[in-house]
């Protein structure tokens, strides 16, 4: 357990060498919160709510989801599929640990990361310029960092699975990019999913995607008490227990078939 | 330009070798820029206007303002890549060639697989063409075309100084997105809906919302928020050459100034 925590600590410390990205990084998150805050406040106007959301709500769930994206890494992530195309995951291989838990380890450091100089600095964007609510009590607050911690590993077990795709083509590159793309979409980043069309709506709240930003989105925003809450976070649970699987047992597969490039 | 178009041929049959990533690339290149249309009209399902535009409008605006992007990233693939050149001191072999340099970072790189941009930008446009009733004349249909060509400079220009603030700090910088992204989401939407400092950074230093904004909404008969005289939508030309001029500046007085990184 101690080296996976090893991981998690070296990348953590990794990102935060980085320090002006991480600025731009943030001016860039801010200013799209403010371009998509103003087509709420413009959508709203003279019109108290819309599909169960009050302005207020839009404009929470605007800033939370704009701080979510680097947590979650949305924008994509080929890490595994370099060290594939080196030829270095060898070595990676033969380390005495699991490779799987390894790279969790290093993604829950970065995500440490993220959520503390790119989530919250960008909530905090939110609170200060657009007064958006905030969970009111310490009860929603654990059940919401549960939320996330789980889309965070929902998100992992996604890009994981495409990296490993890499075992069979060199071009994982496009796939990320169109998966990601749909992710955008059905996880209700671009819109809630509640804006959906009824039929649509339907499906989509099925599929996995929901469980990785609408799902901490409703926590967030308090939409869902007692039973119905538990329902949500037990929906997430399932959905990293069948990604973990999935992600393990295409993991197997790949290594049997291992073609080691370079030398 | 008869070099260009040669050296830019190389490159484009080097791009298509790759068939099926190419067509991937293609593929996410559209949807990527599909689901952003896909939620505009999923809002509109909810909300009837948007500052006082229709969803057909809306959609005139978004198309108009794609096109455009899709055509400058088209063509300035090159000058996102030239900070790359400039920081592995490639550059310096760009400057041994007896061919003008921006002539060499034009050519250096073009990516046909923007054309799914373009694509789903043609699509809003037909789109709107049908939602909207527009009384085109000779007149408008100028207008419309001068407006997508001035877009793409603005954008081109854009592209441009970013390439050309790396010769003092080496580093390219997320900040250039926030011009470029974002330029294109926030004249995706009319520019009434933003705040006071906002619209006078899109008219006033990035252009954009004289390219794009205005003569938009002469061509679809919308009132004008702003009370600027009534021919202000035909001088988006004028506007985007000034603005190009401009940038030329800046990449000429960074040119001189350039040091090698070495190696």
């Amino acid at each position: 357990m101690r080296v996976y925590l090893e991981a998690a600590r070296m990348s953590y410390r990794c990102y935060r060498t980085y320090g002006a990205a991480t600025l731009a990084g943030l001016a860039t998150n801010g200013f799209f919160g403010l371009l998509r805050s103003s087509v709420f406040i413009a959508f709203y106007e003279g019109r108290p709510i819309a599909e169960g959301y009050t302005l207020d709500d839009a404009l929470t769930y605007v800033w939370l989801t704009q701080g979510m994206i680097m947590p979650l890494f949305l924008w994509g992530w080929l890490e595994i599929a370099d060290t594939i195309r080196s030829g270095s995951i060898a070595s990676d291989l033969a380390k005495p640990l699991d490779y799987f838990g390894f790279w969790l380890g290093r993604d829950l450091g970065r995500a440490a990361y993220h959520i503390l100089y790119r989530w919250l600095p960008t909530i905090l964007i939110g609170l200060i310029f657009f007064g958006i609510g905030l969970p009111g009590s310490a009860l929603a607050w654990l059940a919401f960092a549960l939320s996330f911690l789980l889309a965070i590993v929902l998100s992992f077990c996604l890009r994981f699975m495409i990296n490993v795709v890499g075992f069979w083509t060199t071009d994982v590159r496009g796939i990320m990019g169109m998966v990601l793309l749909f992710v955008n979409f059905l996880t209700g980043f671009l819109v809630p999913l509640e804006f959906f069309p009824p039929a649509l709506r339907a499906i989509v709240t099925e599929l996995p995607f929901a469980a990785m930003i609408s799902i901490p989105n409703k926590i967030f925003l308090e939409q869902a008490q007692g039973r119905d809450l538990l329902l949500l976070l037990g929906r997430q649970l399932f959905w990293v227990v069948v990604f973990v699987g999935a992600a393990w047992l295409l993991l197997r597969s790949a290594t049997r078939k291992l073609v080691v490039q370079g030398g | 330009m008869r070099l260009y178009l040669l050296l830019a041929g190389a490159r484009l049959r080097g791009q298509t070798q790759y068939r099926v990533s190419f067509a991937l690339q293609v593929a996410s290149s559209f949807t990527s820029t599909f689901v952003e249309l896909l939620a505009l009209l999923i809002l509109f399902r909810t909300f009837s206007s948007l500052g006082g535009w229709s969803v057909g409008e809306v959609a005139f605006l978004y198309g108009l303002a794609s096109v455009s992007f899709a055509l400058a990233e088209l063509f300035g693939e090159g000058l996102e890549q030239a900070s790359r050149m400039i920081r592995e001191g490639e550059f310096d072999r760009v400057l041994t060639r007896p061919v003008a340099p921006l002539l060499q970072v034009l050519a250096a790189d073009i990516q046909p697989r923007r054309i799914g941009r373009l694509a789903q930008g043609i699509l809003a446009l037909a789109l709107a063409g049908r939602w909207t009733t527009i009384d085109w004349t000779p007149l408008k249909a100028a207008l419309f075309i001068g407006a997508i060509a001035s877009t793409a400079v603005v954008f081109l220009t854009v592209f441009l100084i970013g390439a050309a603030i790396c010769f003092w700090t080496i580093e390219s910088s997320e900040f250039q997105n926030i011009f470029t992204y974002g330029g294109t989401e926030l004249a995706s939407n009319p520019l009434q809906i933003y705040s006071r400092w906002l619209q006078g950074i899109f008219l006033y230093i990035v252009p954009l919302g004289l390219t794009t904004f205005y003569p938009a909404a002469h061509i679809l008969a919308k009132p004008d928020p702003f009370g600027l005289p009534p021919f202000t939508p035909f001088l988006a030309p004028l506007v985007a050459a000034l603005f190009l001029g401009l940038g030329l500046l800046i990449w000429g007085l960074g040119l001189r100034q350039y040091q090698s990184t070495g190696s």
